[in-house]
């Protein structure tokens, strides 16, 4: 089935210059391979493109079960210059939650989790 | 084992200080350190600086922040380290030194760890921008700030030296941490593993509750307990282990969800994490929940990489003014008076002739934050804000959109709103930052200890 990357990672981003990175990181470290899988740079560039003008760059950190995305030329010049409203780039990791990822149909999304264990306490 | 245990009390220059308080009362530490800074926060002391020459150079909180605190560490032994210094590290260890006078504390040393400021000399340097390789030298009349982030040695010597206060100049933000972990655990610079490990520490706290419940909030996914009473993070620190904390009776929350989040954070190559006086290898780092509220750090051998030879420098550059202005609009065709004012604008800037470098024109609600990025939207949006930005070269030129947007008062359609009444000149001066890398041997550092006992026998 198909679940919006929310459901199965959670997501930071931050500044550098004209430069924003975008962790993405899987609520369970053994759903590794599935953002591994799924959201790749090609995944990322149609969600970001648009607003990216330089390179978008992928890196993997096993260790911790997450990925770290760097996105160049994306703030317009960077928070010193930028023109645009949210001038660091602090609101740009809510985009990547809404990529479609593919999983199997047994998955437990992280909501319906999350309301399970409210019901529990 | 020697344990030390240090607070966050702040994760950038405006940040809020109730929580600082509640770690020197109840957190049960040794050092308090805190980042006062902000990527631009030095250009922007420049410019101050130039139009108010009589302002302090260091962060203007300096006074507020201290002035709570500064009995209470003294009696508790507590050792402050912070960056607040700015532009005027001496002149910031001073007024404490005033301040700490006067409420009758005499047994005390306040350091200063000044250098780094290169405003003067980088255009002479011989060095060129990182961002598109063009030499410095070339913009030579535009610079207005120019700094490197320093590395922790100066830290170390200022606690060696036996100071209870350190107030720096800029310094890679993780250095308040690392300063102290390598002076009480005596570390060599060249044990690159441990200097790596002490930054790691720093980049996990010097954003403040970052890492204990801050920016992480998601209602349903990530449930964070009282926020709006969020707690500090704490680091625990043996030879052999960390741990992050925080207080128990604060809101918030540590988790390994919130130490990932803030491992990457600002992060470019996590393997190669450049810093003053290492290169930390992130993909060497590991979490691991050992109780509510407390994360063990587990990082592996070999994360520390041979420093480099260059400090990161900021350079703050005059590129011209920046005008930002709003008209609201609700209730029913909300939307077509949004684009029609658009319209109109555009007519208007042709008029005035207008010579923007850059124009922005977003719907707050619906694009102004993804921007070209944003998803089309499914509603007609009850609310719409038309945000209209311009970038120029003279002040005359951006001083064009308010000329434009203020007559949609009278002229502009139905039901328009106004954000931004108040008269005047609403244009601000844009300082654009640049990097650059300056070769560390050009770029001394200074320490200057006030000792408040011989001050007073003097």
């Amino acid at each position: 089935m198909l679940v919006k990357l929310r459901e199965v990672a959670h997501a930071r981003s931050g500044e550098k210059g004209d430069l924003s990175n975008i962790s993405v990181i899987a609520y369970n470290e053994e759903d590794y391979e599935i953002i591994k899988n799924q959201v790749t740079v090609e995944a990322v560039r149609k969600l970001y493109g648009p607003i990216t003008k330089g390179d978008i760059i992928r890196y993997e950190v096993p260790r911790i079960g997450a990925l770290n995305f760097v996105l160049h030329g994306i703030l317009e010049g960077g928070r010193s210059r930028t023109l645009a409203f949210d001038e660091s780039g602090k609101a740009l990791s809510s985009l990547m939650l809404t990529m479609d990822i593919e999983v199997s149909d047994t998955y437990i999304p992280r909501s319906a989790k999350m309301q399970a264990l409210k019901g529990a306490n | 084992m020697k344990t030390i245990r240090l607070g966050a009390a702040t994760g950038w220059s405006r940040d809020k200080f109730d929580a600082a308080e509640d770690l020197v009362e109840h957190g049960n530490i040794h050092y308090l350190c805190f980042d006062s800074m902000s990527e631009i926060t030095m250009s922007a002391a420049q410019v101050s600086k130039i139009e108010k020459p009589n302002l302090p150079g260091y962060d203007p909180y300096l006074e507020s922040r201290m002035t709570p605190i500064l009995k209470s560490c003294h009696e508790k032994g507590i050792k402050i380290i912070t960056n607040s210094g700015w532009l005027d590290p001496v002149g910031a260890a001073q007024k404490v030194a005033e301040i700490a006078k006067k409420m009758g504390l005499h047994n005390l040393k306040v350091a200063a760890v000044s250098g780094g400021i290169l405003t003067e000399t980088i255009a002479d340097m011989g060095l060129d921008f990182m961002e598109h390789g063009e030499p410095i030298s070339s913009c030579r009349d535009k610079i207005v700030s120019a700094e490197v982030y320093l590395g922790a040695k100066g830290i170390v010597e200022a606690l060696e030296a036996g100071a209870d206060i350190v107030i720096t100049t800029r310094v890679g933000d993780g250095c308040v941490y690392l300063g102290p972990l390598a002076y009480e655990f005596k570390w060599d610079f060249s044990d690159y593993d441990a200097i790596a490990k002490g930054m790691i520490i720093g980049h996990l706290m010097e954003c403040g509750a970052q890492v204990s419940g801050g920016y992480f909030a998601d209602p349903g996914y990530k449930d964070v307990p009282n926020l709006h009473d969020v707690g500090n993070p704490i680091a625990e620190v043996t030879e052999d282990q960390i741990f992050i904390t925080k207080n128990p009776h604060k809101g918030g929350v540590v988790s390994t969800e919130t130490c990932k989040e803030q491992l990457l954070y600002e992060i470019q190559d996590p393997s190669h994490y450049y810093l003053p006086d290492v290169v930390a290898d992130l993909t060497k780092v590991a979490f691991k929940q050992v109780e509510k509220n407390r994360v063990e750090v587990i990082i592996d051998d070999g994360a520390g990489l041979p420093e480099t030879d260059t400090y990161k420098a900021l350079i703050g550059l005059k590129e011209g003014y920046m005008a930002e202005e709003m008209a609201v609009f609700a209730g029913p065709g909300a939307m077509e008076r949004a684009e029609l004012t658009k319209t109109i604008l555009n007519e208007s800037f042709k008029k005035l002739n207008l010579n923007a470098s850059e124009i922005r024109m977003d719907y707050l609600g619906l694009n102004a934050i993804h921007r070209e990025s944003s998803p089309a939207s499914g509603h007609i949006p009850y609310e719409v804000i038309l945000r209209v930005a311009i970038k120029t070269e003279t002040k005359d030129e951006a001083e064009k959109l308010r000329i434009a947007i203020d007559p949609l008062a009278v002229n502009g359609p139905a039901g328009t709103g106004k954000w931004g009444s108040i008269g005047g000149s609403r244009v601000r001066p844009i300082i654009g930052l640049n990097s650059a890398l300056v070769p560390k041997k050009d770029v001394p550092y200074e320490v200057t200890i006030i000792d408040l006992k011989s001050t007073i026998t003097q």
